[in-house]
């Protein structure tokens, strides 16, 4: 996807705009639903269920826009969405863990 | 490659705040109203009476206990609100029993007159609510689909917030810069100050603007770690609410509430009651909560007091438990609503509000100054995408306050037993503000300034008279019963009538002298409120 | 409410005394640079004494709150007044926490 989003953003400015809003919206998305995702997991035995999964939520705006801000100050749009691709995958496989770790220690 | 971000930041906080500039300044402009809501409605529903001066509580208690008894007998949910500051008039509720397959039944409410004792036939509005309600729930648009459009503004918002702060570099040293001058220092200058004043608003507002509907747009993440039961509990845990008694069908005589009300009033040591709550009225198992003003942003146990209705005790409920994410969570909703306002921080919750406002539109009046000079260099007249946000600009900068004066407007002219009048009050405003939307397309960008300004004034300042010549409670007679709520409406509709005549008179004045000579207009220095500033920015800005 | 406004708006006008460009619009004669030195720190208390009235006054979750609601009035005051009435800012400044502790009682906020 990246990759194809990148060749069409060669040719033209406005594609490289366009995939970088891309990237913001739905990429941005994505990172504050598994970044709620991962400290709903990492507080879980701290501070309860529910409240964890809250405090997860409550971040997942911030979390948002400095995902948006940072997508147009990098470089090119290329890096942008491996940057945010990795970062998400980091936080799914962080919180699938946590939750594997959860589900042993219980 | 600080500089770097700098500048990327610029970009992006220009194009944030302009695709969605104009839905934030109605959302701003309406939410702002809200919290007047109750102001509005009554304005709005001339046949209530004046406010009753010199009548106390148990007073009250007794004529809303009478009037429940002879029109709300089968039902066991009473609720009374007395006279306050802001809604001048008693008021009652009740809720009928769920009809079959409902959760909750149906609730009615009236205003009692409190010379007669008996209901006040209102005419059929939208009042207050259905305008505040407008800056969430996009009138015409489904509940859902304006619930997003509502998120994505809100988050642009957001963008537009932070970046705005990393872009201002001398956010220390300029905090008192205010260069009165005209074009773009000048204009940059004002959608500074107004942001930065105002800071800690902006962002909580937009913020808990967010938070509002949090569940609807992270509902992925909640719904992949929670079930549907956990997720009822977990609402439950963010937003407790204290259980009330259910009635056991057992009649028995319940002590007068005026009575009851001495308990209250002994732990309170002032009169500082707003609502009473009746559960399981006329049963064996009757409560009374009293309510008073809100002490606290989230919840103060001792704001309720609770008394059994038979036998007069004070009953010790157990407070409603918060976790610590749910009591930030409900402050910045509390914070967001502002209830907790007495009369003063009201009107600067309303001034920061407008100030809000005027930022948005100064930033997109920004945009057009900043281009003016290049665009009116073309051969063939400035681009399409440049004359759209003019015309934009002008349509809703000055075109949605006279919409907004037409909803009043609508109010007072529409015949009373019209069909669906709710309805038309509304869309009286949008059909006016959809004609003001078209109509700077056929005029030159300075005449149509200009001339919007000068119909907003107009409105404005009519509004009133209209009222005079369409109801009894009119600024005359509220001023001589002392009705402050009631005058202060139409007095501030005279206000900003004044601010945009100003406004009117100072953009031709430097309009005209720009084209004459370079002679130099003093600039007015009876500023006195926020609004006057706004309007004065218009005419600054363009002349 | 109206007190945290009074005395917002002092605090406000330190803070821009201690500002050379701000001071030449306020004040016509020179002022010693000791005395200058001292604006900034009087300033920080007078606002750390604002924002302890307001938490005494309406508590911690509406206090500062409202402390915000003060300091955005007070500074929009400044602001306006340093554009067009400069000359009156430090008359201003010494009223107007006088008119406040007249009402030392907060009758409603």
């Amino acid at each position: 996807m990246s990759y194809l989003l990148n060749n069409i953003n060669l040719s033209s400015p406005r594609w490289a705009v366009f995939s970088r809003s891309l990237a913001a919206i739905f990429g941005g998305y994505a990172l504050a639903t598994s970044s709620s995702l991962f400290i709903g997991q990492l507080l879980l035995n701290n501070v309860g269920k529910y409240q964890a999964i809250h405090i997860g939520l409550l971040f997942s705006f911030l979390v948002y826009a400095c995902a948006a801000m940072w997508v147009f100050s990098v470089s090119n749009a290329t890096k942008a969405w491996i940057c945010l691709i990795k970062a998400n995958v980091f936080f799914v496989v962080g919180a699938w863990l946590l939750m594997q770790f959860t589900r042993v220690s219980s | 490659m600080k500089d770097n971000f700098r500048q990327s930041m610029k970009w992006f906080h220009t194009w944030v705040g302009l695709i969605v500039g104009w839905i934030l300044f109605f959302m701003f402009l309406t939410g702002t109203l809200g919290y007047f809501y109750q102001e509005i409605t009554r304005w709005m529903e001339p046949e209530r009476p004046f406010i009753e001066h010199n009548i106390s509580n148990e007073q009250l208690i007794n004529i809303a206990q009478t009037y429940l008894k002879k029109n709300a007998q089968d039902v066991d949910e009473w609720d009374i609100d007395l006279p306050t500051a802001r809604n001048q008039n008693l008021r009652v509720g009740w809720r009928h029993p769920p009809e079959a397959g409902k959760k909750r039944g149906r609730y009615e409410s009236s205003v009692v007159d409190i010379a007669t004792g008996e209901k006040v036939e209102s005419r059929a509005t939208g009042g207050g609510r259905l305008l505040y309600r407008m800056h969430y729930r996009l009138h015409y648009l489904s509940t859902k689909i304006s619930y997003w459009i509502v998120g994505f503004c809100s988050m642009l918002m957001l963008l537009a917030v932070i970046t705005g702060v990393v872009i201002h570099k001398k956010i220390f040293t300029d905090f008192f810069t205010f260069r009165a001058k005209k074009g773009l220092p000048g204009w940059l200058d004002i959608h500074n100050v107004l942001s930065v004043i105002a800071l800690p608003f902006h962002f909580m507002i937009t913020y808990s603007g967010l938070l509002f509907f949090l569940f609807t747009y992270m509902a992925l993440s909640t719904n992949l770690q929670t079930n549907e039961d956990e997720y009822r509990e977990m609402r439950k845990e963010i937003y407790p609410r204290t259980p009330h008694a259910q009635s056991t069908n057992q009649p028995a005589k319940m002590i007068d509430i005026s009575v009851l009300y001495q308990q209250a009033k002994n732990s309170w040591q002032a009169d500082e009651l707003s609502t009473i709550e009746v559960f399981a009225a006329n049963d064996s198992n009757a409560q009374v909560r009293f309510v008073r003003h809100e002490t606290d942003i989230t919840y103060n146990p001792n704001d309720e007091v609770l008394v059994n209705a038979i036998t007069g005790e004070m009953i010790t409920h157990t407070p409603r438990e918060y976790t610590a994410a749910g009591i930030i969570h409900n402050g910045f909703f509390s914070l967001h609503e502002g209830q907790f306002a007495g009369p003063i921080a009201r009107w600067i919750y309303f001034f920061t509000g407008l100030i809000g406002t005027a930022m948005i539109a100064s930033g997109l009046i920004l945009w057009t100054t900043k281009r003016k000079p290049q665009q009116m260099k073309k051969p063939n007249g400035p681009d399409f995408g440049y004359r759209l946000v003019e015309q934009l600009n002008i349509g809703t900068i000055v075109g949605l306050p006279i919409a907004i004066a037409m909803y009043f407007y609508a109010n007072r002219l529409l015949p009373i037993d019209m069909a669906d009048r709710v309805n038309w009050e509304a869309n009286v405003m949008f059909i006016s503000w959809a004609l003001l939307l078209v109509y700077p397309a056929f005029r030159p960008a300075n005449k149509a300034w200009h001339e919007q300004l000068q119909l907003a004034a107009l409105v404005y300042i009519a509004l009133p008279l209209v009222n005079i010549l369409t109801t009894d409670k009119h600024l005359i007679n509220s001023l001589l019963q002392q009705d402050w709520g009631l005058a202060a409406f139409d007095l501030t509709l005279l206000g900003v009538g004044c601010c945009f005549a100003f406004s009117a008179y100072k953009y031709k004045a430097l309009t005209v002298d720009k084209k004459t000579s370079r002679q130099r207009v003093k600039q007015d220095k009876s500023v006195g409120n926020e609004k006057l500033l706004q309007l004065q920015r218009v005419s600054k800005g363009n002349g | 409410m109206l007190i945290l406004i009074c005395l917002c708006f002092p605090a406000m006008v330190l803070l821009c005394l201690a500002m050379n460009k701000h001071r030449e619009q306020v004040l016509t004669q020179t002022v010693p640079k000791l005395m200058i030195r001292f604006f900034r720190p009087l300033a920080w208390l007078l606002l750390m004494f604002t924002a302890y009235l307001s938490i005494e006054l309406f508590g911690w979750s509406i206090g500062p709150a409202l402390l915000f609601g003060a300091l955005t009035i007070a500074v929009l005051l400044l602001t306006l007044l340093l554009t067009y009435r400069a000359k009156i800012v430090p008359q201003l400044a010494i009223v107007l926490p006088f008119m406040a502790s007249l009402s030392v009682v907060p009758i409603n906020f």
